[in-house]
């Protein structure tokens, strides 16, 4: 390639990387802003440096097969009923479903209607249990389901960019830049804010006078719920039945809004199916009181005083931010499958300032050192050497600016550590070419042997030390991927500098003058 | 400037004989070490809870003993507390052995707790839990992507040398990692992620200076044969001593400025590193080479016609 090409190309990749590398400068907001020199995508600084919560989170897949195998049951009952096999019992033990009954005819109709399920007789009974496949079924659909959950949670708590992805098998996760108030974070896992509506039968000021108007006990399809005011005073005991009029699985929407005394309430939408049971019921039980529960609280039971349709308002003892994310919860319906946290990380603001300060502060100072080590170490081709180092660390953030790479404080370190092993394959160059020219060849003879004979070493050492960057982004974690990536990127791109920039830096200084080289 | 004005002419060889021993001797140190008295893992490998929280003015004077009893008074008395920074800056880590997996709001009640003890809100500065799953899966991993990159570089250098040269380089990475590794646990300094992804990336620098050693190796070979290898190889260290003196400090300022100047998080990775380097540089020498030497003069070296990389680079000039 003529020196003139070279110098396009060169030019090319730094004025392409720099475009690239621009946003990471800037603020998100100036980013948003729109100008047609400043793309959108850049470095996003990773938790331990924004601050913020990472979670890793688990679906309880005990949980998941238990829900599994009693959605199985009322299956294999309805069929026994339908196809008129003798089903004396059936019952989920563990891990599988117990049946018992006409066995031969029982084993009949599950071979007709199941094709992944495990089929062992044990002692008298017919024992269902999930293949594999459907166990990975089942979990994968509460990831996804969850997935779905935790999204509209998490916007509801305003997270700008987080991440909520599926980890492998069963895993999921969640980080929330920015968010500090661990507590308000922990109501997006809450598995069932569960609404409930529900009549109210009987109600008494506390537990004992409630249970005293019952001499032969409460009735078992009724049970006893409170409502208990901020203060701990006014508590109340309400007799209610188990089964609810209506559940919040039916609420097309809720949200937080503020009654005649600028009060908290949470104002409801049914949907369709919900209007209607809500519209019936109201008319009927006008007079009557009506509990809104939520987790098994009550939060109020007012008297019902007309008919009510599709619109309500739920009026508590609660404050704004109770009330916006009971909102959001409701919203969002339950998570169906409860998650475990595996992980959990919290960065407190302050210290992300602290580490980003001192991180960048050691960086730069490295990175410093070392550029003046080589100006004098190798005085004019030492500039050389920084000169394509430069072009190095543009090529590292513009690449990793268009990934929108997390830049993590190991991943600071990592820029660092490049800056560091990148000068490696100048100085081997420049090792060569001192060498020749201590040999007695010519400026220019040494100049191009330098190169050439640097090559195949220059390539061995980056492949192999890239085979270690791969593996630490296979197997590494969090920053210790985001690392790997750095290393591999900057290691990369130093091939090209050392080789490529360099040596068009030395041919247009040297290539007409190779009498003036000072190495 | 220069090192050296006229090439160095070191006697590497003639100290190769003790410099083996201790070499072979640290190895086997360093395994019984890591054996006997383990690792000061940090949580992130065997699973935990770690808070830290600064303790504000209004709750008065403040030290791990007081913080010892809020805690035996929560219900945590195995709870290890130990002071961050200077005693004014009253910032303190304490770590539980339960993980968030067993009780999903252990940081949060242990938070709550401190407050209503000390009278006023800490300031949380940072919460990390670890469930035992994660942790012995990422010591597993970790262990696997150690063994995966010798194995790799041991196919890699066999492809592109010949195999007298990959049983050393893979030596001298067995015997960096487990030195620096050694010293971890010799010192108990704690084992994070951080300090696994530093013995990775120290994979990766030994490598690449037993390669340019290597390759110097091979180069010299074709030109002077193998009738006197010994002699060879310590031409080719010494030929390539400039660049690693200087490749190695050049790394090293880099990593000393992250140990003095880059903050508590990257500590440990950067004294891994320090460490590291240091036996890198050394092991190329007198673990990969030496290991060489003995191939070669057991079972014979082979001279290759050409190195394979020669001819791409003929291509690229």
């Amino acid at each position: 390639m003529s020196l003139r090409a070279r110098w396009i190309m060169i030019g090319t990749i730094t004025v392409l990387m720099a475009y690239l590398a621009l946003p990471s400068f800037f603020s998100q907001e100036q980013r948003d802003a729109g100008h047609w020199w400043l793309r959108q995508d850049g470095i996003t600084l990773g938790l331990d440096l924004q601050g913020g919560v990472h979670w890793l989170l688990r679906i309880d897949s005990d949980t998941a097969v238990q829900q599994e195998l009693k959605k199985l049951k009322s299956n294999v009952e309805t069929w026994a009923e339908e196809g008129k096999v003798a089903l004396t019992s059936a019952e989920v033990k563990g891990e599988s479903l117990d049946l018992r009954g006409d066995l031969p005819g029982l084993r009949k109709l599950v071979d007709e209607n199941l094709d992944i399920v495990d089929v062992a007789e044990t002692d008298g009974a017919l024992a269902l249990s999930l293949s594999s496949r459907w166990k990975k079924e089942v979990i994968d659909r509460g990831v996804q389901q969850a997935l779905e959950v935790l999204r509209k949670r998490v916007d509801g708590l305003g997270v700008r960019e987080p991440v909520i992805a599926p980890q492998g098998s069963g895993r999921i996760l969640v980080q929330m830049p920015g968010i500090q108030d661990l507590k308000a974070a922990r109501g997006v896992l809450e598995s069932t804010t569960f609404l409930q509506f529900k009549n109210v039968i009987d109600a008494a000021p506390n537990k004992e006078l409630l249970e005293a108007k019952f001499p032969n006990g409460i009735p078992e399809d009724q049970e006893i719920v409170f409502s208990q005011a901020r203060d701990g005073g006014e508590t109340e005991a309400l007799l209610v039945p188990k089964e609810a009029v209506l559940t919040g699985d039916m609420l097309e929407d809720a949200r937080v809004d503020f009654d005649r005394r600028n009060r908290p309430q949470i104002a409801f939408q049914w949907n369709d199916e919900g209007t209607r049971i809500f519209r019936e019921f109201t008319a009927k039980h006008i007079g009557d009181r009506l509990a809104a529960i939520i987790d098994g609280k009550v939060i109020t039971a007012p008297v019902i005083q007309s008919k009510i349709g599709r619109n309500g308002q739920i009026t508590g003892d609660f404050t704004r931010e109770e009330a916006a994310n009971t909102a959001v919860q409701l919203r969002s319906g339950a998570l169906p499958i409860p998650l475990v946290i595996e992980e959990e990380r919290t960065v407190g603001p302050s210290v992300g300032a602290d580490s980003i300060r001192d991180g960048i502060r050691a960086s730069l100072l490295g990175t410093a050192l070392v550029f003046v080590f080589m100006a004098v170490y190798y005085s004019v081709t030492g500039m050389f050497a920084n000169a394509a180092l430069l072009v190095n660390i543009l090529i590292l953030l513009g690449l990793m600016s268009m990934a929108r790479a997390t830049l993590t404080l190991p991943g600071i370190a990592g820029v660092v550590l490049t800056v560091g092993m990148a000068v490696d394959s100048n100085v081997i160059i420049y090792e060569r070419i001192r060498e020749e020219l201590r040999a007695g060849k010519a400026a220019r003879v040494a100049i191009a042997a330098g190169f050439n004979r640097s090559f195949s070493t220059i390539l061995d050492s980056n492949l192999t030390t890239l085979l270690t960057a791969f593996i630490l982004l296979t197997f590494g974690r969090g920053p210790v991927q985001g690392f790997g990536v750095t290393l591999a990127i900057g290691l990369t791109a130093s091939m090209f500098t050392a080789l490529v920039v360099t040596r068009a830096l030395m041919d247009f200084f040297y290539g007409d003058h190779p009498e003036r080289l000072r190495i | 400037m220069e090192f050296f004005p006229t090439r160095p002419n070191f006697d590497f060889i003639r100290w190769m004989r003790p410099m083996v021993i201790f070499s072979v001797s640290a190895i086997v140190l360093s395994f019984a070490l890591i054996a006997i008295k383990g690792f000061n893992f940090g949580i992130d490998f065997v699973g935990g809870t770690l808070i830290e929280v600064q303790v504000p003015e209004s709750a008065g004077a403040v030290d791990e003993g007081r913080l010892r009893e809020i805690m035996e008074k929560l219900g945590h008395g195995d709870a290890a507390i130990v002071r961050v920074g200077t005693p004014e800056e009253r910032s303190y880590r304490i770590s539980l052995l339960g993980s968030q997996e067993e009780n999903r709001d252990l940081s949060v009640q242990v938070v709550n707790g401190m407050n209503e003890s000390l009278g006023a809100p800490v300031v949380v500065k940072g919460i990390e839990s670890i469930g035992p799953r994660v942790g012995k899966e990422l010591r597993a991993s970790a262990f696997w992507a150690i063994v995966f990159s010798w194995v790799g570089i041991m196919i890699y250098i066999w492809f592109r040398f010949e195999w007298q040269y990959a049983p050393g380089a893979v030596l001298a990475l067995i015997h960096d990692v487990t030195f620096a590794a050694g010293m971890f646990s010799l010192f108990g300094w704690e084992f994070d992620m951080n300090v696994l992804a530093a013995l990775l990336v120290i994979i990766g620098y030994s490598i690449n200076d037993t390669i340019v050693i290597y390759d110097r190796i091979r180069e010299t070979v074709q030109a002077r044969g193998t009738a006197e290898l010994e002699s060879v190889v310590n031409e080719a260290i010494n030929g390539t001593l400039s660049r690693t003196i200087l490749t190695s400090s050049l790394t090293q300022v880099v990593v000393v400025a992250i140990l003095l100047l880059g903050g508590p998080v990257l500590r440990g990775f950067a004294l891994a590193l320090f460490i590291g380097i240091i036996v890198g540089t050394y092991s190329s020498i007198y673990v990969a080479s030496a290991l060489l030497i003995w191939l070669s003069r057991r079972y014979g070296h082979p001279v290759p016609a050409a190195p394979k990389g020669k001819a791409k680079a003929r291509a690229t000039a």
